[in-house]
């Protein structure tokens, strides 16, 4: 009898049942199992409804339709501004990307459940990032080949790959912070671009000189540094939202 | 609300002043520069006003960072009050650099590392403001205030490294034999008394300004509490 | 002082330049005036809201004598 009291009293039927128990045991396991339930979280939804990522998609492969008539692009300039297409592209559905996957979190109250979990706000933003990144990632590799054939170059070049990766991580990091922020003001999507793209210079600077780099066959001691500049930035700005996320998604 | 404090009375009596005399120095005292000619002379405003708003950025992210730690509403109001003064200053800064660079370099714009910066960080300056407008609880206004003017306060440096390390500046000149060279030109002796002075000068100007803004922020506050006060 | 020929008149430039600096400084100084006396006079109509609102607070305290001046009802609750 004693028993059966003592564990009715210890594990309460409560749906966040799986956190509460693993914040019994050490703090560690239980972040990570808060940034995974998020990143999961979003891959599901994303994977089921697709809206997030047919419309950056989609939104891609226009901007590089208008590029194509904005711009010259004959074989010669083709070499010296495909980086920077390429990275105007992503930079500008990017936001699409942010804003959407902040403002569902919002409007679907998915935040105010995370926040009642007794984990670190900190595990959100890292979750968030996480499922932003995947989400870039993912319109990128599919916008790489279409460019290629489309300009009739080769951009599967693994030193391009590895920009493409830096460079969204320093995006995704500060954009995700700048979303979080702007989905909770009046003018929430458009203030986006507005907040996010004078922040992330270095990163489109940094992106664009490596990719020509790669492209162009420069020398690798100068591929060098624009690419320490990011991962420079990485670190610094995933460090500092981590820090500053907190007083982003108090109530 | 109180009256004006005497000192800053006196201040920004002594701001005009010193600005007055650095006009002169830099309109009259100074020579005249021998390749471009007299537009070198907003040279000293353009840097004067250049080097005040730096330190109202700097200012600002200080300014962010002990809100965040402190969450005492004054300091949301000097961030406030230093970064409008720095958007003017820097606003100015960049129309002077336009207008140096146009007749000296026939250009109205350089894409130089410093003008670049200027220009950008008075983005982020913009963008700040456009946030805090979208927002209506203070207290949620001055964090996300001063989490922005965080961010930009560390990107700006970060980009002013990074255009100087990787944009090759192709200015179109004609006459001058070096490139914008973040204005170097020699200076005589008596140009770097005008430069100093305006330093300076400007330095003062920021202080009072600055110092006259707050005081507005802290009537608004007034204002506002006396608002909340009456209509409960 | 010997004149260069190549040193060209560029004062209308100059003339520009500090126009527009001093203009600029003379605005921002002129918005900040505006805005105080804008806030001062809010300051003074809001303080003269509450002020009725004391009279009536003073009326209704027990044990004070009552007013002598007519209040004003100003439809404050």
């Amino acid at each position: 009898m004693a028993n059966n009291v003592n564990q009715a009293t210890e594990k309460p039927m409560t749906a966040d049942r799986g956190l509460r128990s693993s914040a019994k045991s050490q703090p560690k396991g239980n972040f990570f199992k808060a940034v995974s339930a998020v990143v999961w979280k979003d891959l599901q939804a994303e994977f089921r409804s697709r809206e997030l990522f047919s419309a950056m998609l989609v939104f891609s492969l226009l901007i590089i339709l208008i590029f194509n008539f904005a711009l010259e692009l004959d074989i010669k300039t083709r070499q010296s501004v495909t980086a920077g297409v390429l990275w105007a592209t992503f930079a500008f559905a990017g936001t699409l990307g942010l804003n959407r996957s902040m403002a569902i979190e919002k409007d679907r109250g998915c935040l105010d459940g995370l926040l009642l979990a007794p984990v670190d706000r900190s595990a959100i933003y890292f979750g968030k990032v996480i499922s932003n990144l995947v989400f870039m990632l993912i319109v990128e590799i599919i916008v790489l080949p279409i460019y290629s054939v489309l300009y009739n170059i080769n951009l599967f070049q693994p030193g391009l790959l590895l920009v493409i990766l830096l460079g969204s991580i320093g995006y995704v990091a500060v954009g995700t912070l700048l979303a979080a922020m702007s989905v909770q003001t009046r003018t929430r999507d458009i203030l986006l671009p507005i907040l996010l793209f004078p922040v992330v210079i270095p990163v489109l600077l940094a992106a664009v000189k490596a990719s020509e780099g790669f492209l162009t066959g420069a020398d690798f001691p100068e591929i060098l540094l624009p690419i320490n500049l990011l991962i420079a930035y990485d670190i610094i700005f995933t460090a500092v939202a981590f820090m500053v996320f907190d007083n982003v998604v108090e109530e | 609300m109180q009256a004006k404090p005497v000192t800053l009375k006196v201040l920004d009596i002594v701001s005009i002043v010193l600005l007055g005399v650095s006009a002169y120095l830099a309109l009259v005292f100074a020579p005249t520069e021998l390749v471009m000619g007299d537009v070198q002379r907003v040279f000293y405003f353009h840097i004067g006003t250049a080097w005040t708003a730096l330190l109202g950025f700097i200012l600002a992210a200080v300014f962010s960072i002990v809100y965040l730690i402190k969450k005492d509403l004054k300091w949301d109001r000097l961030q406030v009050a230093a970064i409008e003064v720095s958007l003017v200053f820097f606003f100015i800064t960049i129309v002077l650099g336009s207008i140096w660079a146009r007749p000296a370099w026939n250009t109205w714009w350089t894409w130089d590392p410093r003008l670049t910066t200027a220009a950008v960080t008075e983005l982020i300056y913009i963008a700040y403001f456009m946030l805090r407008q979208g927002i209506d609880d203070p207290d949620r206004r001055a964090r996300f205030g001063a989490v922005y003017a965080l961010v930009g306060g560390i990107s700006a440096p970060i980009t002013f490294f990074a255009i100087r390390l990787f944009r090759t500046i192709h200015p179109v000149v004609i006459g001058g034999s070096n490139a914008e060279a973040e204005g170097s030109f020699a200076m005589t002796a008596d140009m770097r008394v005008a430069f100093f002075f305006a330093l300076f000068a400007f330095t003062v100007l920021f202080i009072d300004l600055f110092w006259n803004r707050i005081r507005l922020g802290d009537l608004q506050e007034k204002v506002e509490q006396l608002k909340l006060k009456v209509t409960m | 002082m010997f004149l260069q020929n190549s040193t060209p008149d560029t004062s209308g430039y100059m003339i520009a330049g500090y126009a527009i600096a001093f203009i600029v400084m003379a605005l921002y100084v002129a918005s900040i005036s505006l805005r105080h006396r804008n806030l001062i006079q809010d300051m003074t109509t809001l303080e003269e809201m509450d002020k009725p609102a004391v009279k009536v607070e003073a009326v209704n305290k027990p044990g004070m004598p009552p007013a002598k001046t007519v209040t004003k009802k100003n439809g404050k609750k």
